[in-house]
């Protein structure tokens, strides 16, 4: 993985959210609760840890979600998100504090998360408690969650975006991007596909202007450092590939998260799984011990670093070389005759350990995954995607879907496929639409007819309007189906999807690169007339150059949505004198890839392959709003999904 | 003057060197200032003063309201206005320089130097039992109440005052100070209060006893990095410790047993205390130095001295700061005061200079370096270019220099020079210079309206002159005679319409003063968006407003424009301005759908989208409980009707006029059955007929409702595994041939059912055909016994 020899550190962000976390802490003197908003508390864990709540007085955690809080506490500090129904539930709390047979005099802090806004300020007003709390602001935006990801950690912003047509995340993107260029520098070179994205950069530019306006030419150069130590950002709307994460993720992650679901980097198991040993003393069948745990996935687990990216298949068998790997270390006491050997082999002991530990936790998940991909179902799904993707649009797997409705399957599996059918044929003919809306309803409830109609209104699922279906062109062009995808040693991004590559990252690759990522054939090479490995000094070629979409317009103009390619110019260094240029970087150059409205666990994992493949000339590193799977995607457009935004 | 040698008015305190520097002679007249409450701004900031009522004079009437004057540090009048608020009970500037006045019964109010202010209170502690004392700090107040409990507001611009922890006294501490937020560890304030003989220290959360025994103390006294306190005794001792108590510093007996008028700091290291003609310094070793006056004085700590204003003059005094001691002090050898030497013997013409520096060659740079900042830190002009001509003569033996710290302190100390002339009277020192940033005395230069010379120095030192040129228009509109046309030219003239100037604050102002033709035209030249928006809804221009709000991007101005004008426009005309902006309607559905679901219909309603309120109908319908059956049946019905009157709703009029029939079977089954069905699909409803042993039922609503029969199957089959019919399974297998055997097998392998599984992975290999070339090979691989 590129991780260590990234020149560009995402921990500085963490350092600045826990910074300011502190700030927050010690507005408030003494002993203090506090109430976190449970969309905030994902981010939260990512820049700090209980123990640094505790040392700046925390004595315990609420969970916003409470309608009533008991608390000894004489001060209350709630983070939460600028959410009208918080403000309710603020509101909610104090009274409940102020009524009541004895009524307790608390003081109440509000930080908002990412900034406060005018329209909470007006509900707490409305609430008639506006004066009874401090407010104030903690600007938590792009948290990491690993060396190479960053992540907004803002859950609704798929059905914000595209369904609700609030446009506030991309407010609160943009100011991230702000900030990110005052740490790292500006960024040279912006391009990006789809409406969102457009409206994204333009608001970029704008904020970026208007900067330069109120500050003058010293300063400006003060807000933004030297030198760009990101190259190029490359904006990706969610919609312009809403294929990719219908379709099951096949990586090690993408199904973990297919199965158990991972929230910012931390899944839930059952404690059996972890095979932590059991403490002697306490009895095993307490409740307590079969509550789900809470296990962080990333890069600090070295095993996981190596198993993450990889497709399911390959696992398995990775898991058992170091296994025995870890045996024959094991194994290595034994020759150990001199006490300095000895001495070294304890050394070694805590690693081992650890990584012991690590292989029980992934042999058990990979085995639970196992059973879940052998399921008959799962394989009948994956069949029909497969067939889908690749433009074979059997009646066979038209017809499993109504099975699996007539068999009460859960709702998402069927409208994830019944997405990726309409996606892949432009849409469904009237009679089938009507049909399967109907079958719909009538097995799952009428509140669907609000789901379907925020499906059709975000484009997932609709009727077919013309024959023509611009998804047969994008596949050809962008190569998106490779059939000898070699999953052991993959030589394309498809191997993530065992044989179909997300449009997404082909995107990108061929932004990078411009190349599709074709492996030039000896024949076809020669009959053009072109020396045959004319393919890979192309390639490297590419890399030196900024991204571009120079030369994929066509494939571009199948996709919904704008594309662009902007450039920024740097701050003019010129009252620095002779101190410039000794402040260029060397080193590969950095990307930035930034999905709008989410990415999946398998678009990570892609890029994470195009980096490698760009033989260190390219690092990438992923920024998203948030990270998603077609569950949870398609989840945000039911009709009864909590409306949580303004 | 420079003539005279400057080390001959220096004092000795222990090692250090003090001096005592006249800036002016006060330009004012016959002022008496032990009859005024006296407040003086640091770094060289304004004087405010007011009669002091406590010492009312016998001639005056006391139907005389007094006056607040405001002078330079000068003595020059800047502004006065007539005080007729009630007693004041202290005051004190911020660093912004605005005054604040906290009043007797609690209000506070927050003057800038021409008299517009701002006031808010102190809570009801001080509003019931009056304000016995109050201190004041660059940006807060903090006040003794009347029952003794303490009131903090920590930001004057957002002031929301807080009560600290409870000191529990029943009568006034014998004196009191504190450490400001950013002085202290915890950054919170924390108050000392002299109390019987030891002293209290209290901040929001504790009250700390320090176990003191030698009080009680009459004056206490911050040192200006907050680390130590100067405490004066009843028996007229000074007593210096550090502020946590643990350290104790000096002592010092003054032999006075009256308390000093004014005890204060200067720098950190000596304490002055002043009685009626006299100034008494103490340093860390006992030693002092006493200095006479005439009457009264006010001092005001600086960071690196003490501002001494006297009826009839301005004084520094300080010590002596390095550079200047390295140079001039008797005897001196540090390369700096050879390099001073070397350079008065080569004005002499003498060869010795030569010698001097060759003497020094290896600590030029540095004798340099220090010949320049004492240049920095002379107050006399001929000595500062005496000074600089001898940095600039030891340049020249150099191969390098960085010349740019010469260039810095030539330019800071023209800046200073300019600051100190009269006229001005902001006399700083390149500490206090540096300190405070050129930034902000350009605020300061503006807030007094001296606009040319803000503006110079903006040029001089290449920082934008912007707000310097805003600030002009403002105060030129607000002063204005001319009439909207001349000034929209002039303003636009000076200020230019392509340099970014941002005009939405001259807008504003000329909105306020009442010309509003003026601000639209001003408007207009605002190159952000976002500025204008507030300024717009103000001018009630609302459509514009939310127009702009929207071009920002800004999803939280869009709300604000949006609210402000549901608020004050009729709603058919707030629906037609938001109905063609695609965002302003978003947001505003999304906020109704959670604040305001009325609003939201009747705007679906003003715009005929029927499909809409449908929807929105239906979503409140989802939401409903158990016990609110028949709303939820009457909503639906509505929703129902709404859908069938739009012709885009004709699937899912289709789909509700179903669900109202279900709704109305489903009421009947239960009180058939005896089970609630609410909620179900049609689908689970049949299930649990199934479930329940009501075939015929099942079979009605599968009739009525025209489902599939293969969907109806699996129905089945699920029931009858459930249920565990085996026979009823069997029977139904046989009987529907049609579904085949396989949807069977696989869901009784999913139910854990194998023994019945192979059962009927027999009976399809016994029937043959198809279905078992297809699949009877995958059974029996699946249920061979492991």
């Amino acid at each position: 993985m590129a991780g260590d020899s990234l020149p560009f550190n995402v921990q500085v962000l963490r350092d600045l959210a826990r910074h300011e976390l502190v700030d927050v802490l010690d507005s408030v003197r003494g002993k203090k609760g506090l109430v976190i908003d449970q969309t905030v508390s994902g981010p939260l864990s990512l820049v700090a840890e209980f123990t640094l709540f505790k040392e700046h007085g925390v004595e315990k955690v609420y969970q916003m979600e409470t309608p009533r809080i008991d608390t000894d506490c004489k001060a209350l500090i709630y983070i939460c998100r600028p959410k009208i129904h918080l403000m309710k539930r603020i509101a909610e709390h104090i009274r409940a504090h102020q009524q009541g047979p004895n009524p307790t005099k608390i003081e109440y802090s509000v930080f908002f998360v990412p900034r406060r806004t005018m329209v909470c300020e007006r509900v707490l007003e409305e609430e008639g408690v506006y004066g009874e709390v401090t407010l104030g602001e903690f600007h938590l935006d792009l948290v990491p969650l690993d060396e190479d990801v960053v992540s907004m950690e803002l859950d609704n912003s798929f059905r914000e975006l595209y369904l609700d047509g609030d446009t506030s995340s991309v407010y609160y993107v943009a100011k991230a991007i702000m900030k990110l260029q005052t740490v790292f520098g500006v960024i040279p070179r912006i391009i990006g596909k789809g409406t969102c994205a457009k409206l994204l950069v333009d608001l970029v530019l704008r904020m970026r202007r208007e900067l330069s306006i109120s500050a003058d030419e010293s300063t400006n150069s003060r807000i933004f450092p030297a030198s760009s130590e990101i190259d190029s950002l490359i904006i990706i709307d969610r919609t312009v590939d809403l294929v990719t994460p219908m379709c099951t993720q096949l990586t090690y992650e993408g199904l973990i998260d297919e199965k158990y679901g991972v929230r910012s980097t931390f899944v839930e198991l059952d404690p059996s799984l972890i095979g932590a040993p059991v403490p002697a003393g306490s009895s095993s069948a307490s409740p307590a011990s079969n509550k789900p745990k809470k296990v962080p996935l990333n890069s600090g687990d070295k095993l996981y670093t190596q198993l993450r990216d990889l497709n399911f298949a390959v696992v398995g068998g990775l898991l058992s070389q170091v296994a025995r790997r870890i045996h024959e270390d094991f194994e290595e006491r034994h020759q150990a005759r001199t006490v300095s050997q000895l001495k070294e082999f304890v050394g070694k002991l805590g690693n081992l350990q650890a990584e012991q530990q690590s292989l029980r936790l992934h042999t058990n998940i990979a085995e639970e995954l196992t059973k879940y991909t052998l399921d008959q179902d799962f394989n009948k799904i994956l069949e029909a995607q497969q067939n889908f993707v690749a433009g074979i649009l059997n009646n066979i797997h038209v017809d499993y879907i109504e099975e699996l409705i007539d068999k009460q399957a859960p709702l998402m599996h069927v409208l994830r496929l019944l997405c990726l059918y309409s996606l892949v044929n432009g849409g469904f003919k009237a009679k089938q639409f009507d049909y399967f809306r109907k079958e719909l309803i009538q097995t799952y409830g009428y509140e669907h007819v609000l789901t379907l109609q925020n499906l059709a209104k975000t484009g997932l699922f609709r009727r077919q309007e013309s024959a023509r279906n611009p998804y047969s062109q994008v596949r050809k062009a962008l190569r998106l189906i490779v059939d000898d995808v070699d999953e052991h040693q993959p030589n394309d991004i498809s191997y993530v999807y065992s044989g179909y590559a997300p449009i997404s990252v082909r995107l990108v690759q061929v932004a990078c690169t411009r190349s599709a990522g074709e492996v030039p054939k000896a024949a076809a090479g020669s009959a053009a007339g072109t020396p045959t490995n004319a393919g890979a000094p192309s390639v490297a070629a590419g890399s030196q150059a900024p991204p571009s979409w120079k030369g994929f317009e066509e494939a571009l103009g199948l996709l919904p949505g704008p594309h662009f390619e902007e450039s920024q110019k740097p701050p003019d260094y010129a009252w620095l004198g002779k101190r410039k240029n000794s402040m260029a970087r060397t080193g590969p150059k950095v990307t930035m890839v930034l999905f709008l409205g989410g990415c999946t666990f398998t678009e990570i994992s892609a890029i994470r392959f195009l980096a490698q493949q760009e033989d260190g000339l390219r690092d990438y590193v992923i920024a998203t709003t948030n990270i998603i799977n077609g569950t949870t995607l398609v989840e945000a457009t039911l009709g009864t999904a909590a409306v949580n935004s303004a | 003057m420079t003539d005279g040698v400057p080390a001959d008015d220096w004092n000795l305190l222990h090692d250090r060197f003090y001096r005592k520097i006249e800036l002016y002679d006060l330009a004012w007249k016959d002022v008496d200032l032990s009859k005024f409450m006296v407040s003086i701004a640091p770094f060289g900031g304004p004087i405010a003063m007011i009669r002091n009522d406590k010492k009312v004079l016998a001639l005056q009437s006391q139907n005389v309201k007094p006056i607040m004057y405001i002078y330079t540090s000068s003595g020059r009048l800047i502004n006065q206005f007539q005080w007729d608020k009630g007693r004041i009970v202290g005051m004190g500037w911020t660093n912004t320089e605005l005054l604040v006045c906290v009043l007797e019964y609690g209000s506070v109010r927050v003057y800038d130097i021409h008299g517009e202010f701002y006031q808010f209170s102190l809570g009801q502690d001080a509003k019931d039992y009056g304000v016995y004392d109050c201190h004041i700090w660059e940006s807060g107040v903090v006040a003794l109440t009347g029952n003794y409990k303490l009131v903090v507001v920590n930001d004057l611009d957002e002031p929301r005052p807080k009560v600290l922890c409870d000191p529990g006294l029943n009568q006034a501490p014998s004196c009191w100070t504190f450490i400001p937020p950013h002085l202290t560890l915890s950054r919170h304030i924390e108050v000392y209060l002299s109390v019987g003989s030891t002293v209290l220290v209290v901040d929001a959360s504790n009250v700390g006893d320090q176990q003191v025994q030698n009080g009680p103390f009459s004056r206490m006294s911050v040192s200006p990095n907050g680390k130590v306190l100067a405490l004066f005794t009843a028996d007229g001792r000074l007593w210096v410790v550090s502020s946590d108590f643990q350290k104790e510093l000096a002592e010092f007996s003054t032999g006075s047993a009256t308390p000093p008028l004014q005890m204060t700091w200067c720098g950190t290291d000596s304490v002055v205390m002043h009685w009626e003609d006299t100034l008494l310094m103490v340093g860390p070793f006992g030693d002092w130095i006493k200095y006479s006056y005439d009457g009264v004085v006010s001092m005001v700590p600086e960071v690196d001295g003490v501002r001494i204003i006297t009826s009839d003059k301005c004084e520094f005094l300080q010590k002596v700061p390095d550079a200047c001691e390295k140079v001039f002090k008797i005897g001196s050898t540090d390369p700096g005061a050879i390099l001073y030497d070397a350079f008065e013997l080569f004005e002499k013409r003498s060869a010795k200079a030569d010698e001097n520096i060759r003497n020094i060659k290896p600590e030029l740079a540095d004798a340099v370096d220090t010949c320049i900042e004492a240049a920095g830190s002379e107050f006399n002009e001929a000595r500062q270019k005496l000074l600089l001509k001898a940095g600039s003569f030891g340049k020249c033996f150099l191969d390098s220099y960085d010349v740019d710290r010469f260039v810095e302190v030539c330019q800071v100390i023209r800046v200073m020079n300019a600051l100190r002339e009269p006229d001005f009277g902001i006399p700083l020192t390149l500490q206090q210079y540096r300190r405070l940033t050129p930034d902000i005395i350009v605020n300061r230069l503006v807030n007094r309206h001296h606009h040319l010379l803000a503006l110079r120095l903006c040029e001089y030192l290449q920082i934008k002159k912007d707000r310097v040129m805003i600030h002009w228009a403002c105060a030129k509109i607000k002063k204005s005679v001319e009439d909207e046309e001349t000034l929209s030219r002039l303003i636009v003239e000076k200020l230019g319409t392509d340099k970014g100037v941002s005009y939405a604050e001259v807008a504003k102002t000329a909105f306020q003063s009442g010309q509003s033709k003026l601000a639209t035209k001003l408007l207009d030249f605002e190159p952000r968006a976002g500025s204008q928006v507030p300024l717009l809804m103000s001018m009630k221009e609302d459509e514009h407003a939310l127009t702009k709000a929207i071009e920002s991007g800004d999803t939280d101005l869009v709300y604000l424009a949006m609210l402000h004008m549901k608020r004050s426009l009729p709603t058919a005309d707030f629906f037609r301005i938001i109905s063609n902006k695609p965002l302003a309607c978003s947001l505003f559905e999304t906020f109704c759908k959670q604040q305001d679901i009325k609003s939201l219909k009747d705007f679906y309603y003003q715009d005929d989208r029927k499909l809409d309120i449908a929807n929105v109908t239906l979503l409140e319908s989802c939401g409903l409980e158990q016990e609110e059956a028949n709303i939820k049946l009457e909503l639906v019905k509505s929703a129902m009707k709404m859908y069938q009157e739009d012709r885009n709703g004709a699937f899912e009029a289709k789909a509700i006029e179903d669900q109202v029939r279900l709704m109305g079977t489903q009421i009947q089954l239960e009180r058939d059955v005896g089970h609630s069905f609410m909620n179900l699909s049609l689908s689970e409803t049949i299930f649990k007929c199934l479930l329940l042993g009501h075939g015929n039922r099942a079979a009605k609503l599968k009739s009525d409702y025209k489902v599939p029969d293969k969907r109806f199957w699996w129905l089945k089959i699920k029931a009858l595994i459930k249920t565990q019919n085996w026979d009823g399974l069997e029977k139904f297998a046989r009987s529907n041939q049609r579904f085949g055997f396989s949807g069977i097998i696989d869901s009784l392998i999913k139910a854990n059912h194998i023994s019945q599984a192979q059962h009927f992975l027999e009976i399809l290999i016994k029937t043959g055909g198809p279905e078992k070339d297809a699949h009877a090979e995958r059974y029996i691989a699946l249920l061979r016994p492991a």
